[in-house]
């Protein structure tokens, strides 16, 4: 994209028309040590905790320890031309970040500055990167679903919007493949969303990117990086940023969805500048303060009340209530939940998606263990559809693992049990589910209905997933109706349900797979 | 250093409790301003810090330099501090005795910057502004330089008051680039 000359000129002539060329009086600093990307500076005495700090070079850096003789500030940034003795200003401001819908479609870094060569990006607004948490009153409970698109997580860990689910497991067993299905799943439902992607290498967060694109995603979407190169700062800073973009459609009564993809990175780089800093190590190294980084970033994603909507944007807004989901991802080492850092996450959270490597290269993908992964208000949110037919699973998928435990033993069972242990295993392939193919409600609805009434019970294990997908294509083509009556009243009448296991008595007759 | 700072504060408020029990702020200043000179001399700050000569040895060499010119008080300061190893610290001393003092007699220095000589009257008036604004007795102190193109820049303690045409250009550029 290129700018028309006189474009250019315009803009100038107005900034310079704007620029009020008083004297200024700001208190200024001298730079003492510069080590690791942590500046130490003498003066400043005025200097409030978290202000910018001008460098010289147009760098700035955020004061983060106020100490009697010094103050500690970290750089955004390069910090290689910064030396000792350099004169550094207060600029009075806490740091902000441009928020808006021009942000959509963008991949932006920790201080939302265009990294995509698309030009730039004409926000109208910026917002404080730091924000205190919407209060008790302006809340409202989760009762909207978010839908992922994954049987698993649709069916047994429902999701609603304003919740914060995390998705933990070890590396290698598709954290964020969950995560970027449910964004890729957000596709007309009127949500807009943040990937937030910190500390990846850059190539993974390219790949990511070009998912969305191919999926058509990014057009609601805008994905804000701090990859593994850019500093620890900007990685810290990076889930902020993210937030308060995503606050931006919350608090004007719509719905986001945002993702931090990794909060473990995050804490790793904070506690980098902790310890440069010379902040008091604690356990595992890690600040005292790392438990208050993670809540008081999740504490924003929450569900806001019409009329906090309507004070907001002094009452253009009427009767809408908006939210921000948060899906947090955890990597564990070695399955190690009782780690700080994971506890601390798990205990902050609505609940969490616990992915498996043992399930993973079982070949079982999403690889959700169904027993400990819970959604602690998400029950309230869940389509009634999903609701009244997913109940079973969860139990019979819990039955199906102790049974399964004892089975191995048994020579011969009885018949119950057999049964039993033929349904679970039925179930356990059932919710398995390819990358970039989330299911419709109705196709959900479908597959569940199906399983509860017993019609896959004479399918081969390894022909399950075919069933389905040649079940969906039959629904589609031949019950259109239906499919569409269930899509729009995420409900599932009487009348319905009997044509629906009509279809599907249909389909078992005439049709192969 | 900002670790330096935090070794040399309580040795000069010890000086200037000392001194203004004593009435003697203005000798004292005087006699820190001439000992932290000869720290400041690079020959002697390889004398100072060479571990091979013996502390005695330090303490006669530095007390026979400014025979006459201190008191007994501040010859037992600089023992102390000999005996401390923080005598390459005085400089810092000197500067933090010369602030308590000024704020002790509500004297602040400002540091006036400008591109051109000014006139008596301009600094005069200058000075006086200052002082309705800060509250306190400035001692002005000009400085010419041409880089600040004109105007001028006032720097007093921490707050710097930038009125200057290089200012103005910086923040111009930078309001065009953002």
């Amino acid at each position: 994209m290129q700018l028309s000359t006189s474009e250019i000129s315009e803009l100038i002539k107005n900034r310079i028309k704007d620029f009020s060329s008083s004297s200024e009086a700001r208190t200024q600093g001298t730079v003492v040590s510069v080590t690791d990307g942590i500046v130490r500076i003498h003066g400043l005495s005025n200097v409030m905790s978290g202000e910018m700090i001008e460098f010289p070079g147009n760098t700035f850096g955020l004061a983060l320890n106020l100490e009697r003789d010094s103050v500690g500030a970290v750089v955004l940034g390069d910090y290689e031309h910064i030396t000792e003795g350099d004169t550094c200003k207060c600029t009075g401001k806490i740091l902000e970040v441009p928020v808006g819908p021009e942000l959509l479609g963008r991949v932006v870094d920790a201080l939302g500055m265009p990294i995509d060569g698309k030009g730039p990006i004409k926000t109208k607004l910026t917002d404080k990167i730091e924000k205190v948490a919407p209060g008790v009153i302006d809340r409202q409970s989760v009762s909207q679903p978010v839908q992922t698109g994954l049987k698993s997580v649709d069916s047994m860990v429902p999701i609603g919007r304003g919740q914060r689910e995390l998705i933990i497991g070890d590396r290698q067993t598709g954290k964020t493949a969950v995560a970027v299905d449910a964004i890729i799943n957000q596709k007309g439902q009127d949500m807009k969303c943040v990937y937030v992607a910190i500390g990846q290498k850059a190539s993974t967060i390219m790949n990511v990117v070009k998912k969305l694109e191919e999926n058509g995603a990014m057009e609601y979407t805008t994905v804000v990086s701090a990859s593994a190169s850019d500093s620890a700062a900007l990685q810290f800073l990076a889930p902020y940023a993210g937030c308060t973009m995503g606050e931006f459609y919350r608090d004007r009564g719509e719905d986001a969805l945002i993702v931090y993809d990794d909060l473990t990175k995050q804490a790793i780089a904070y506690r980098q500048i902790s310890l440069l800093l010379r902040r008091p190590p604690g356990r595992e190294a890690y600040p005292g303060d790392v438990f208050y980084i993670h809540s008081r970033l999740l504490e924003r994603a929450a569900r806001v009340n019409a009329e906090y909507v309507d004070k907001f944007t002094k009452g253009k807004v009427k009767g809408k209530t908006g939210s921000l989901t948060a899906l947090p991802v955890i990597e564990t080492a070695a399955g190690d939940v009782s780690a700080f850092v994971p506890t601390n996450v798990i205990s902050i959270t609505d609940g969490q998606i616990f992915l498996e490597s043992d399930l993973f290269n079982a070949g079982i993908r999403p690889a959700i263990n169904a027993g400990i992964s819970v959604s602690r208000v998400g029950g309230a949110a869940q389509t009634k559809v999903i609701k009244k037919l997913g109940g079973g699973v969860r139990l019979a998928l819990a039955q199906y693992r102790e049974l399964a435990a004892f089975a191995q033993f048994a020579s011969d069972l009885d018949e119950a049990t057999r049964k039993q242990l033929d349904r679970g295993r039925m179930f356990t392939e059932l919710m398995k589910q390819a990358q970039y193919a989330p299911l419709t409600v109705s196709n959900m609805a479908v597959t569940l209905l199906t399983a509860n009434n017993g019609y896959f019970d004479d399918v081969p294990t390894e022909k399950v997933l075919a069933f389905e997908g040649a079940l969906h294509g039959f629904m589609s083509s031949k019950y259109k109706k239906v499919m569409d009556d269930i899509e729009s009243s995420l409900e599932l009448s009487e009348d319905n349900e009997k044509k629906v296991v009509k279809a599907i008595e249909d389909f078992k007759a005439t049709s192969t797979y | 250093m900002a670790e330096i700072s935090t070794i040399a504060r309580p040795y000069a408020s010890a000086l200037f409790n000392l001194a203004k029990e004593k009435k003697c702020l203005d000798e004292w200043s005087k006699m820190l301003d001439l000992l932290s000179n000869i720290v400041l001399d690079p020959q002697a700050k390889t004398f100072i810090s060479d571990s091979k000569i013996l502390d005695s040895e330090r303490e006669k060499v530095i007390l026979e330099l400014c025979k006459g010119k201190i008191d007994q008080n501040i010859e037992n300061f600089i023992k102390l501090l000999i005996e401390n190893k923080r005598l390459l610290v005085l400089p810092d001393i000197a500067k933090f005795y010369q602030e308590l003092k000024d704020e002790d007699e509500g004297v602040v220095e400002a540091q006036i910057i400008v591109a051109e000589k000014p006139t008596q009257k301009i600094v005069d008036d200058l000075i006086k502004s200052l002082e309705k604004r800060f509250n306190k007795k400035i001692e002005g102190k000009v400085e010419i330089n041409k880089s600040i193109l004109g105007g001028t820049k006032i720097i007093v303690g921490d707050t710097v008051i930038d009125a200057s045409v290089r200012g103005q250009l910086d923040n111009l550029a930078y309001k065009l680039k953002a």
